[in-house]
């Protein structure tokens, strides 16, 4: 999912009932530390990953970062 | 003191009988004992550390060839083809495409030399490249040698192999022609050639005439240059010597970053003692895996850490360690982290998935190289793209030579080398040789030592 600022947000945090908002988040894979935008909870500070960027974008850069 | 012992089965080096032998840690180090009732005891180093060798040893469940090219009669290494017994998959399989070379080299694993033989026909090395597809599915390969340049149809050797469905094909080569003949190798591009495999001792002219005979170093830096030009991935391999070049590991990699994106990474090869060698080794002739990751490690100043190279899925744990890393600046930061606990058991041949894989995709040269600018528009594109640009891997093989090799290991190899007679053999057991530089499975047709016993075990 590429999320674009501009587009009225549809998902809520389900704990705190807080529009998510967008925001740069450090996300890390085996010892690989990188910053990326994803919707996040301005309370509890959950993120939130649809399905296609799990599959998708995410799921490239976790094969990208394999081990042998 | 001895802290840790365990019995494995060996070779005599006079003889290349099968021997037992016994692996035992005494003060850090880990020694091979064995005795030959003919030829006498011989020890041999094999890890010089203060972490153990048997914290180093990963448990694998065994892979099962699914096409064995021989079957089991003298047991291993005997029978090798490969045969039923061995346990892991090809993960690299080397095509020798002449034993020809442009250089006459101090050490060399190949015993080449400038001498002219007679080299396999294209129709030849295309019931090799069929062979590996057949016991081994699409693996990636190698082009070695001899040096795989000295053939000016190289170019349609690679596209050979690209066509039989090879797609990762990389050229272990010493970079000369690569340096001298542009045209050469965009022609090796357009093939379908992936990498460079590209003898690097280091980063002085004293070095390349101490273990290859004259200055290299001008070549080395032109032939990486010739390379970035056509988006072809190199690999740095220095073969170490103790008193020749292991002083420079840290220089090596630091050279190595500053050719990045078109250097990908660097591999050491510890030097072994077969093919050409001065002499028969002492334990001062070698310098052992944790030896050589220590030096890393101290040699570039602690940015290489220890705990960020590991060892293998795919081989043997006594055969390699390797190290991810992201270029960032000129310092790299570490992908990879060395599990404290050793327990639990993997697959192999998931190791050997994964290897491949690994290979193909972070050794491979990259189109940015050659100016095409990727779209990015997104922060995960800009991850990939840093991922692709500047995905960079230290790593270490330890060949073993008749001193030093444990049957286990072999077994567990995933370098398989391809025949004239269409069989593929272990790395170690196709380039072993005894005392008098005879062997078991190389140059049979200059009378190898098992000759007629090799050829018995072939399946018609």
């Amino acid at each position: 999912m590429e999320a674009d600022k501009n587009e009225k947000n549809p998902w809520m945090c389900g704990r705190c009932q807080r529009a998510l908002v967008l925001e740069k988040v450090k996300v890390r894979y085996l010892e690989g530390n990188f910053e990326v935008e994803l919707y996040k909870c301005p309370q509890c500070s959950q993120v939130f990953i649809s399905e296609e960027l799990a599959l998708g974008k995410m799921l490239e850069v976790e094969k990208g970062l394999e081990d042998k | 003191m001895v802290s840790d012992q365990y019995e494995t089965e060996s070779l005599c080096p006079v003889c290349l009988k099968k021997i037992p032998a016994f692996i035992l840690t005494e003060n850090d180090v880990a020694y091979m004992y064995k005795i030959c009732p003919d030829h006498g005891r011989s020890t041999s180093v094999l890890w010089r550390s203060k972490i153990p060798i048997s914290s180093w040893i990963r448990n694998k469940e065994r892979a099962f060839i699914k096409n064995p090219v021989t079957s089991v009669k003298q047991g291993c290494p005997f029978d090798c083809g490969l045969c039923e017994e061995h346990r892991q998959h090809t993960c690299t399989a080397l095509l020798e495409v002449t034993q020809n070379c442009n250089l006459n080299c101090r050490f060399c694993f190949a015993d080449s030399h400038p001498a002219k033989e007679k080299e396999p026909s294209l129709e030849d090395l295309r019931k090799q490249y069929q062979t590996v597809f057949k016991v081994s599915g699409s693996c990636n390969i190698q082009l070695s040698g001899g040096e795989p340049t000295v053939r000016d149809d190289l170019p349609d050797i690679v596209r050979m192999g690209t066509e039989l469905g090879f797609s990762f094909i990389q050229l272990n080569t010493n970079g000369i022609r690569i340096a001298d003949e542009e045209d050469y190798v965009r022609r090796l591009k357009q093939s379908g050639l992936s990498s460079v495999f590209l003898q690097f001792d280091g980063i002085s002219d004293e070095i390349y005439k101490k273990l290859r005979g004259r200055p290299l170093f001008e070549k080395k830096v032109k032939a990486i240059e010739n390379c970035r030009k056509f988006g072809i991935g190199v690999v740095l391999v220095p073969t170490l010597v103790p008193g020749v070049n292991t002083g420079q590991i840290g220089e090596i990699i630091r050279f190595a970053i500053d050719q990045a994106p078109a250097v990908r990474g660097v591999h050491f090869q510890p030097v072994s003692y077969f093919g050409r060698m001065p002499h028969a080794p002492s334990d001062e002739d070698r310098i052992t895996l944790p030896e050589v990751m220590e030096e890393v490690t101290k040699q570039t100043g602690g940015m290489v850490s220890a705990q960020s190279m590991k060892p293998p899925g795919c081989e043997n744990s006594l055969c390699s360690f390797h190290g991810n890393y992201i270029i960032e600046g000129n310092v790299l930061n570490p992908v990879t982290k060395r599990e404290s606990c050793c327990c639990g058991t993997t697959q192999a041949e998931e190791g050997a998935k994964k290897a491949k894989a690994f290979v193909a995709r972070n050794w491979t040269g990259h189109d940015c190289e050659t100016g095409e600018q990727q779209k990015v528009s997104s922060d995960w594109d800009m991850i990939l793209q840093k991922i692709q640009r500047n995905s960079f891997s230290i790593s270490a093989m330890a060949f073993q030579d008749a001193w030093n090799v444990n049957l286990e290991r072999i077994k567990d190899c995933c370098i398989h080398v391809v025949t004239g007679d269409l069989r593929l053999i272990p790395f170690c057991m196709y380039h072993l040789t005894n005392t008098e530089g005879r062997s078991l499975y190389r140059n049979l047709e200059k009378g190898s030592l098992y000759e007629a016993d090799a050829v018995r075990t072939m399946d018609p």
